[in-house]
């Protein structure tokens, strides 16, 4: 099977050079952060640790999502509250299960497309790997 | 000062106090079931609030405290059951940490967090619902009225967001 560019790199960090398997590995994950609602269903599901669900939220994301989008509308009300621009993230409380920041790593990412897949609000796409044979 | 001045002073300030609206969403097993028997007992409420019966204050999200401040509430507040006692089990938890995102939301950008605040009370407490509503008309007559910018539309409310950001 061609390898892609990111599979051959993964490929060079495997211990012995050897994948039992390359199916799935290299796709160009993209991640669209303003559709994002941070559920962190990617990062429970992330088997290389590249999506973290962080425990703080960014408030700027709130103001910069379009505003038929659920943060979008959370922005909307806020922005015409706010007297000055956000402090900086804030810390979620335990309970709040949405509007959480995802941090992602490009670099341990393995390109395996399981955040697609758990993604509900589809704002993850994997590109299909630009194949060099 | 006299007590004349004093009590003129505390009239105007309730005077002014006096236009302000909070809304106190209830959950309908305990705060709500607490209104009633205190409105059934002809204990005067202030007249600010504005009752929103939920069936449990779990379904609280912070769009509807944010949307209740932004279109037109000086102060929310969200009043269930006690901690432990929720008729669904846990639905006040979550409500308490809703809140307490709100009132993190709401301090980054500069507004004060005491207008949004979370009460716990039991069905057979009706004197607990009044003094909750009675502490938080005092606390958000003590405040000024909630300055919002208008109704923005979606490209100009984020220019002004990014003005905002560059500005800081």
């Amino acid at each position: 099977m061609p390898l892609t560019d990111r599979g051959r790199r993964i490929l060079e960090r495997v211990p012995g050079g050897v994948l039992h398997s390359t199916t799935g590995v290299g796709c160009e994950i993209v991640r669209h952060e303003e559709l994002c609602v941070g559920c962190g269903k990617c990062a429970t599901n992330c088997p290389s640790g590249a999506s973290r669900r962080s425990e703080t939220f960014d408030v700027n994301q709130l103001l910069d999502a379009p505003a038929d989008s659920r943060r979008g509308q959370l922005g909307g009300a806020l922005r015409r509250l706010m007297r000055h621009a956000p402090d900086g993230p804030v810390e979620v409380p335990e309970r709040v299960t949405v509007y959480r920041t995802i941090a992602y790593d490009d670099d341990k990412c393995l390109g395996c497309g399981t955040c697609v897949r758990n993604c509900p609000v589809e704002a993850i796409d994997a590109l299909p790997p630009a194949v060099t044979p | 000062m006299t007590s004349a001045e004093t009590s003129t002073i505390g009239a105007a300030r309730q005077a002014a106090a006096a236009d302000r609206t909070i809304v106190a969403f209830c959950c309908r097993e305990c705060a709500y079931a607490a209104a009633d028997a205190s409105a059934n007992a002809r204990t005067p409420l202030p007249p600010t609030v504005r009752l929103v019966l939920l069936p449990c204050t779990g379904r609280v999200s912070p769009l509807h405290l944010l949307s209740a401040l932004a279109e037109g509430a000086d102060g929310v507040m969200v009043a269930g059951c006690l901690l432990g006692q929720c008729h669904y089990r846990e639905g006040n938890f979550n409500a308490v940490d809703r809140v307490a995102f709100v009132q993190r939301l709401l301090k980054s950008v500069g507004v004060e967090p005491e207008r949004c605040q979370m009460f716990t009370m039991s069905a057979g407490e009706p004197p607990k619902f009044v003094a909750a509503v009675r502490e938080m008309d005092r606390v958000i007559g003590g405040l000024p009225p909630l300055e919002r910018s208008p109704q923005a539309t979606a490209h100009a409310g984020s220019a002004l967001a990014a003005g905002a950001r560059g500005a800081a």
